[in-house]
C-alpha cells in the first residue's frame, strides 16, 4: 500500500471515528447523563408544578385539575405511584430518570406535551413533587432498571416470529386488533386501574407513547404499563422473543394513515 | 466553476434589484384594522374598551353585568383569558409546535378543521396561491402557513386572545374594509348589531329584573358585530362556506325575519336544495356564472351585489326597506307615525322609497335580477313588493291609531300612571340626553318618569322583550305582533317570493290581529264606559 493511500485510509477512519463519536453524543439519550434531581421538594418545584402541571394533574396530584374533566385520556393520578413508562420491572416504581423522560418527551396521543419548554432545572424540580403525592415512594424504592442487553437485528424472520407471537402465542390482536389499529374485539372493554376506559394502542399511528425507538418499545413489553391492562411479558417471552414482537409491532406503522389522522 | 460564479453574480444582482424595487414602492401606510373606526370616544368607551366581565356594554352598561358567555360573543369588550392554565410561556417562546401537539388531543376537531383550511395550506391551489400572494404583498409577510399562534397569541400582553374581525383584518383587509362600510348604511346592519342589542333599554331592564339568561338568544345573533366566524365558521374559515345560504340562516329565520323559511321554500330555494351538489361555491361571487355555477340565486348572490357588476363583502348596501321596521315617508299617516321618529336622534328617519339613492339602489337590484329575468318582470315584481309594503304600513298605521285613540280617550286599563313605567326609565333619564333623544322625548322621561305609553316602531317593541306589571297591556302587544311579526313576515314572504309566507304568515295574520285589536279596543271602551256610569 502506497503511503499516500494509507494516509488517506487513516484519515477516512479517523474522520469516521470522530463523526461516530459526535453522532453517539447527539443521539445518546438524555437519561444517560447523571441527572441532578433534588432530593427534597423545593420552592421551584412547587411553583413549577402549580403553574404548569396542576391545571391537569390537580393541586394534590390526583389527576383532577380544572382542565381534566373534558380530557381523554385522563391526566395521570400520581397518588398510587403507578407510572406507565418505566425502565423498571412490572409493578415497580419508576426511576427519577423515567419520570424525567416522560416530562421531557411528553406522551404522544395525549395532551401531555413535551415539556422541554421548561428549563431542565424546572423539569427536575417537579420530580420530588410528583413523588410526594404517593406514599409508595416513602416505603419502597424503585427496583433496578431491567437489562435491555443487545438488540436483535430486525429481519424478515424476526418480524415473522413476532407476528406469530402477536397472533397466536399472546393473542395481542384481541385488544390491539389484527392489523394493530387498537380495534380488537376486547378493545372496548378495557379499563385502567383508576376505572377509566382505556384504548389499546393503535400501532399504525407510529406515535409510541413511551418513545419511538425499538429499545423503548422493547421496554414496554418487558416492564408492562403499570396501572393499565397492558402486562409485562418478561416471564412469558424470552428476551429474543420480545425483540421479535418489537420488530413486528413496529412493522405495523402506516405513515400514510398518520397523515390522515 | 465559471458558470457557478456567473450564476451567483446574476442571483445577487436579481436580489439587489428586487430589494431596490421593493424600496421604491413603499407600502401604503394604513391604520390598523379597527371595527369601531370613526365612532366617537363615548361609543368606543362603552362598546370596545375591554372591561372583562365587570360591566355591561352600551349606554346602560352600569345597570347590568354581562353573562360570562358574552366574552366569546363580544371579545373586544368582555374577553378574559383563561385562568386555569397560563399560556404565556408558550407565547414568549413562540412554541407553535406545542399548540398543535396539545390541542390535537385536547380539541382534535379544531385542529382537523384547521388542517383542512386555507390557513394551513395557503398556497395549495392556484386560486388560493394568488390570493395569498396579494396578502403577502400587502402585509410584507411570507405566508406558508397561518398558524394558531398568528391569530390567538397576543404577543404584547403574552396572553391568549379571542380573535375579532380586527385580527382577521390584518391580512383580509379588503374584506374588513368592506364590512366596515356597513356603518354608512346605519342600523339595521351586522357591524352595529351588538350596539343594537344593548342600547335598547329593555336589555338592561330585563337583566336587572333577573332575566339576563333569557336573552341568550339575543346575544347569539347580535354577536355578529365583531366576529367573522359568524359566517365563516371556525376553524376552517372557508370563503365557500360563507357563500352558502346556510351561512345566514341560523340568525335570519323566525317570526321577525323568516328569511330562511321564505327563501328556502321559494322556487329559488327549492331549486337550490334540489340541485345543491351542482352549485359551485368555490367561485367568488363576482365570477359566478348564473345558470351554470348557480341555477338560482343565493342570499349572498343578491344581497352582496353592490352595483355595476361589483360585489362587496357586506350584504346591506342595497337595502331599501331595510328590515321592514322603518315606516316609509311616502304615506299619509293618521296615527302618531306621522311624527316618526319623534325627534329621537338615535333612530333613523323615515325611508323615502323614491329618493334618488333608493331609485339607484333599485336599479342595482334589477342588474342582479336581469341575469335571469326580464327587466320588466323584475321591476314589476319589486314594485309589487313596494305596494305590499305600503299596504302593510297603512294597516299598521290604522292599528296604531286605534291603540293611540284608546289611550288618548283614557280607556287604557290599567292606565300608564297605574302600571310599571317604561323599561329603565330611570336609566334613560340619567344616561341619555336631549342630544340622543331630542328635547320632547327626553323631557317626557324627565317629567313623567316613564309613566306614559309608548306605542309602535321602534321603542314600542319593548313589549316583545320584557313584561312588567301591566306593561305592556294585551292590546299593545297585539299591535306589536301586527307590525313587528306579521308585517315583517309578509315582507319577507313577498320579497323572497314565497307565497305561503306572504299570505298565511303575513297578510292573513295581520288582518286577524287587527280583529283582535278592534275587539280589545271595543271591550276596553265598553268596560270604561260602564265603569264611569257605575261610579256616577
Amino acid at each position: 500500500m502506497k503511503p499516500k493511500v494509507l494516509l488517506g485510509k487513516v484519515g477516512l477512519w479517523s474522520a469516521t471515528a470522530v463523526a461516530s463519536a459526535a453522532v453517539m453524543l447527539c443521539i445518546a439519550p438524555t437519561t444517560a447523563r447523571a441527572l441532578n434531581v433534588p432530593t427534597e421538594v423545593t420552592e421551584l418545584g412547587k411553583n413549577t408544578y402549580k403553574k404548569y402541571c396542576s391545571p391537569c394533574h390537580g393541586e394534590e396530584g390526583k389527576g383532577d385539575g380544572p382542565l381534566a374533566r373534558s380530557m381523554l385520556p385522563k391526566p395521570r393520578d400520581f397518588t398510587r405511584g403507578a407510572y406507565k413508562f418505566r425502565t423498571t420491572p412490572s409493578g415497580s416504581l419508576p426511576t427519577d430518570e423515567d419520570i424525567f423522560r416522560t416530562i421531557s418527551y411528553g406522551v404522544p396521543n395525549s395532551t401531555m406535551i413535551p415539556w422541554d419548554i421548561l428549563t431542565e432545572e424546572q423539569r427536575l424540580s417537579v420530580i420530588p413533587v410528583l413523588k410526594s403525592f404517593s406514599e409508595a415512594f416513602e416505603v419502597r424504592k424503585p427496583d433496578a432498571p431491567v437489562d435491555v442487553g443487545l438488540e436483535v437485528r430486525p429481519t424478515e424472520r424476526t418480524i415473522a416470529e413476532g407476528k406469530k407471537i402477536y397472533e397466536e402465542k399472546l393473542e395481542c390482536w384481541k385488544c390491539h386488533g389484527v392489523e394493530g389499529r387498537g380495534d380488537g374485539p376486547s378493545a372496548g372493554e378495557q379499563e385502567d386501574d383508576f376505572g377509566f376506559p382505556i384504548k389499546p394502542f393503535d400501532f399504525t399511528t407510529g406515535k409510541f407513547k413511551g418513545g419511538n425507538s425499538s429499545r423503548d418499545v422493547y421496554l414496554r413489553f418487558t416492564t408492562g404499563l403499570n396501572g393499565t391492562p397492558m402486562p409485562s411479558f418478561a416471564k412469558e417471552l424470552s428476551d429474543e422473543q420480545r425483540w421479535y414482537l418489537t420488530h413486528y409491532v413496529m412493522s405495523l406503522v402506516k405513515p400514510e394513515d398518520k397523515e390522515k389522522k | 466553476m465559471k458558470k457557478l460564479g456567473l450564476g451567483l453574480c446574476l442571483t445577487t444582482m436579481m436580489v439587489f434589484t428586487s430589494v431596490a424595487m421593493a424600496a421604491e414602492q413603499p407600502q401604503k401606510k394604513q391604520s390598523p384594522p379597527d371595527l369601531y373606526e370613526g365612532t366617537p370616544d363615548w361609543y368606543r368607551a362603552v362598546y370596545k374598551d375591554n372591561v372583562g366581565l365587570r360591566e355591561g356594554s352600551g349606554p346602560f352598561k352600569d345597570y347590568f353585568k354581562p353573562q360570562m358567555l358574552d366574552m366569546y360573543w363580544q371579545p373586544n369588550r368582555h374577553y378574559e383569558p383563561m385562568k386555569n392554565l397560563d399560556h404565556s410561556i408558550f407565547i414568549e417562546k413562540e412554541r407553535r409546535d406545542l399548540c398543535v401537539t396539545c390541542h390535537e388531543e385536547a380539541t382534535p376537531g379544531v385542529v382537523r378543521d384547521w388542517r383542512s383550511s386555507g390557513h394551513k395550506n395557503p398556497k395549495s391551489t392556484p386560486y388560493l396561491s394568488a390570493r395569498t400572494a396579494e396578502i403577502e404583498k400587502r402585509t410584507g409577510r411570507v405566508l406558508n402557513e397561518v398558524h394558531c399562534f398568528d391569530c390567538h397569541a397576543d404577543t404584547q400582553k403574552k396572553q391568549i386572545r379571542m380573535p375579532t374581525g380586527e385580527v382577521c383584518g390584518e391580512c383580509h383587509r379588503p374584506q374588513f374594509d368592506d364590512f366596515l362600510r356597513e356603518r354608512e348604511m346605519g342600523r339595521p346592519n351586522h357591524i352595529q348589531s351588538q350596539e343594537a342589542n344593548t342600547i335598547v333599554p329593555w336589555y338592561a331592564e330585563a337583566a336587572r329584573r333577573g332575566y339576563l339568561y333569557g336573552m341568550h338568544g339575543c346575544d347569539l345573533c347580535h354577536s355578529g358585530a365583531e366576529k367573522c366566524d359568524v359566517c365563516h365558521t371556525r376553524h376552517k374559515f372557508s370563503a365557500a362556506e360563507g357563500r352558502q345560504p346556510e351561512a345566514c340562516i341560523t340568525c335570519h329565520m323566525g317570526p321577525d325575519h323568516p328569511d330562511a323559511e321564505s327563501y328556502g321554500e321559494s322556487k329559488h330555494g327549492v331549486i337550490y336544495h334540489k340541485e345543491e351538489d351542482h352549485y359551485d361555491f368555490s367561485r367568488p361571487l363576482s365570477e359566478v356564472r348564473p345558470g351554470k355555477d348557480y341555477r338560482t340565486p343565493t342570499c349572498q348572490f343578491c344581497h352582496m351585489y353592490e352595483k355595476h357588476g361589483k360585489y362587496i363583502h357586506n350584504p346591506v348596501m342595497k337595502g331599501i326597506w331595510r328590515m321592514g321596521t322603518i315606516p316609509p315617508k311616502n304615506l299619509e299617516y293618521t296615527s302618531g307615525l306621522k311624527d316618526y321618529p319623534y325627534g329621537i336622534k338615535i333612530i333613523g328617519e323615515k325611508i323615502d322609497i323614491y329618493s334618488e339613492e333608493n331609485v339607484a339602489k333599485r336599479s342595482y337590484w334589477l342588474e342582479v335580477c336581469a341575469k335571469c329575468h326580464s327587466d320588466r318582470f323584475a321591476d314589476t315584481y319589486l314594485k309589487s313588493l313596494d305596494q305590499f309594503m305600503f299596504q302593510a304600513h297603512k294597516l299598521a298605521d290604522e292599528a296604531q291609531k286605534i291603540v293611540e285613540d284608546l289611550i288618548a280617550d283614557g280607556y287604557l286599563y290599567p292606565s300608564a300612571a297605574d302600571r310599571d313605567p317604561y323599561p329603565l326609565s330611570d336609566g334613560i333619564e340619567k344616561q341619555l340626553s336631549p342630544a340622543f333623544l331630542g328635547e320632547p322625548v327626553y323631557n317626557a322621561f324627565k317629567t313623567l318618569k316613564g309613566k306614559f305609553p309608548v306605542v309602535g316602531p321602534i321603542l314600542g317593541v319593548y313589549g316583545m322583550f320584557i313584561q312588567q306589571q301591566d306593561n305592556p297591556s294585551a292590546i299593545e302587544n297585539e299591535y306589536n305582533r301586527l307590525w313587528f311579526w306579521y308585517k315583517l313576515q309578509g315582507y319577507k314572504g313577498t320579497a323572497h317570493m314565497q307565497q305561503d309566507v306572504s299570505w298565511w304568515w303575513g297578510q292573513a295574520p295581520m288582518m286577524m290581529e287587527m280583529t283582535r285589536i278592534q275587539a280589545e279596543a271595543s271591550r276596553l271602551r265598553r268596560e270604561g264606559r260602564i265603569e264611569k256610569i257605575s261610579v256616577k
